[in-house]
């Protein structure tokens, strides 16, 4: 199996398109970068200090609080805030400032829609392009039986997702120092029972590692619509055109029970941590039960055509 | 050739849709042997040739190689298979090394050495570091042997190994092919529909029209000893050879008789004494061709003209 993923992966880079991929995720990273810094250099500078902001922010959240049709997790998250707030201004604890390296390190899980962009392109040719290169037919007259011919390939797909989440988080990192370097503030945290500072490190990771749910749904639909239809680009359109029209379905259905067995209402998981949830009364556990379920019916579907096909390229 | 069975195509059949491509196909192949796979296209070869090395699932039937079911143990089965199903299509956008190094990790053991071993067989040594997408259909083509040989194969199956070659292609991968069936003393399975290239090759041959097989034969029987004469008056010269006891068959402007070329000088004689005019008389050998289409009934033709 390792040596079919040896295989996957050299073909995979052997593809100057691979290259322009990962040429271009670091391009628009540090071009990101660099216009928030031009804006930031162009536009006066704000009129409140950091206590005001917080106070207002505060306002905001004991404000959310009074809504009754918050979640569990929106709850959590509110009562969460006010007390690190109030910690803050107790304390004269600065948050980090939008133009340092640690806020960009924070919000770079926000840039990993660009990975999953471009492992939708990886997943949907990955089975697709052997087809339509004829070259399928080579494939399939060795000794692998077919199933571990496609395992091959979903994981490098997999792979391959996990390589430019690295390279977002570290090129935002590298970006952040270049342009901003380590601003002043702290990062804190409610730990159970009280305020502690935390690692901004371990909290970029936890928010990249929850967005890497919706990478991976959308790249497994994406893999699987490229092994059923043999069209990378049918499979990359449906794949991308569902990636922004999903999360807008579920606003449309947001009154509907069904909404709860809908599968963009729970790609995001960052929404448990960030206060954010079009559908308030799901939980993570919910959501990682109809992901899985999701991944299943996808994997299923993807073997059992590769697996029955009939090759006639 | 031995007459031990490498390859056993059992009732193999294929339906697709309620069209029924394959019936009932039984075939032996023997180790050491090359077998010619004939039929007008559309016949049912390269499907066949699919469900022989598991691109495709037969609807009945099975094939065993070296006795291991392809249906029901394929790793075991293709082991010692080397395959080109049509065009070998390779990784255009990698190197001729690389494409053999990505099939050679997909078999056991196949060592470093082989591949270089294997790349020289087939005369690529000056080529290998160069992108496949820079090849022409030659080298693609003798790429694609060197691929199916990695494995050190007991048995080659070869799918319209040459088409789109042209004659001198054709020419130097035939060269190819039988350098490396001596060396390498391999049962080779190659189907075409070019019939002279298949008589060079081949040892025998079968015949495939509408998915049923019509006949297996041996390449060197059929040629009989038969000449052919044109002679005026015609029907005089007919009665003179019957006369002398050849069977006379007519034959385009003449007729055909069978017999050995030791006859030949007396019957000439015979004719010019009767007052003919004798205008040629030479060896008729019928091609393979000749009886592939009497068999065949011209199926290319047949077929094209009722569609």
């Amino acid at each position: 199996m390792l040596k079919l993923i040896q295989n996957e992966w050299m073909k995979l880079w052997s593809k100057k398109a691979t290259w322009v991929m990962a040429g271009l995720l670091i391009v628009l990273l540090f071009a990101s970068a660099g216009i928030t810094k031009w804006i930031g250099s162009t536009s006066p500078a704000p009129e409140a200090d950091w206590q005001e902001m917080a106070t207002m922010d505060m306002v905001m959240y004991q404000d959310q609080l009074q809504n009754p049709d918050l979640g569990a997790a929106q709850t959590d998250f509110y009562e969460q805030q006010v007390a690190i707030t109030e910690y803050r201004l107790a304390n004269d604890a600065a948050p980090f400032e939008t133009e340092s390296l640690q806020q960009q390190v924070l919000d770079s899980h926000l840039m990993l829609s660009l990975v999953t962009l471009f492992t939708v392109i990886v997943g949907a040719g990955i089975v697709a392009a052997e087809f339509s290169q004829g070259t399928i037919k080579m494939l399939l007259t060795r000794p692998v039986k077919r199933w571990k011919i496609l395992t091959s390939k979903y994981v490098t797909t997999m792979l391959f997702a996990l390589l430019f989440a690295v390279i977002t988080i570290a090129s935002t990192a590298v970006a952040g120092l270049i342009f901003f370097g380590i601003g002043d503030g702290t990062f804190l945290v409610w730990n159970g029972s009280e305020v502690v500072e935390g690692s901004y490190w371990a909290e970029a990771l936890k928010l990249s590692v929850l967005s890497l749910a919706s990478t991976w749904m959308i790249g497994t639909f994406a893999f699987m619509l490229g092994t059923v239809f043999r069209s990378s680009s049918l499979a990359i359109g449906v794949s991308i055109f569902l990636m922004f029209v999903g999360v807008q379905v579920v606003f449309l259905l947001q009154r509907f029970e069904i909404v709860k067995y809908y599968l963009f209402t729970h790609t995001d998981l960052t929404q448990f941590y960030t206060g954010f949830m079009p559908v308030p009364d799901i939980t993570m556990t919910m959501s990682l039960i109809v992901l899985t379920v999701y991944f299943l019916i996808f994997m299923v579907i993807s073997y059992w055509t590769f697996a029955k096909r009939d090759v006639t390229a | 050739m031995s007459n031990e069975k490498i390859v056993e195509i059992r009732k193999l059949s294929k339906t697709i849709g309620n069209k029924q491509i394959i019936k009932n196909l039984n075939l032996d192949l023997h180790k050491g042997e090359i077998i010619g796979f004939l039929g007008p296209n559309g016949s049912g070869k390269t499907t066949t040739i699919r469900m022989m090395v598991g691109l495709m699932r037969p609807t009945e039937g099975d094939v065993l190689i070296n006795g291991k079911s392809v249906r029901h143990d394929f790793e075991a089965s293709i082991e010692k298979v080397g395959v080109i199903v049509e065009n070998p299509e390779m990784y255009k956008y990698m190197s001729g090394y690389k494409n053999l190094v990505h099939f050679a990790r997909m078999h056991k053991g196949v060592t470093k050495a082989r591949i270089d071993e294997v790349i020289e067989q087939v005369g690529m040594q000056n080529r290998i570091k160069e992108k496949v997408g820079s090849y022409s259909l030659g080298m693609r083509q003798r790429l694609g042997l060197a691929q199916a040989l990695l494995n050190d194969p007991e048995f080659l199956i070869l799918d319209e190994p040459t088409n789109g070659l042209d004659p001198s292609g054709i020419r130097e991968f035939r060269m190819y092919l039988r350098k490396v069936a001596s060396e390498n003393n391999v049962a080779i399975f190659v189907s075409s529909h070019l019939l002279s290239e298949i008589e060079l090759l081949c040892d025998r041959i079968a015949i495939i029209q509408n998915g049923e097989l019509i006949d297996i034969k041996n390449v060197n029987e059929h040629q009989k000893s038969r000449y052919y004469i044109e002679a005026k008056p015609a029907e005089q010269a007919k009665q003179v050879l019957e006369e002398i006891g050849f069977s006379v068959q007519p034959h385009d402007r003449g007729y055909l008789i069978d017999t050995e070329p030791e006859h030949i000088p007396g019957a000439v004689k015979l004719l010019i004494t009767a007052g003919i005019d004798l205008y040629t008389i030479q060896p008729h050998r019928t091609t393979l061709e000749d009886q592939f289409l009497e068999m065949t009934g011209g199926g290319e033709i047949a077929q094209a003209h009722t569609k």
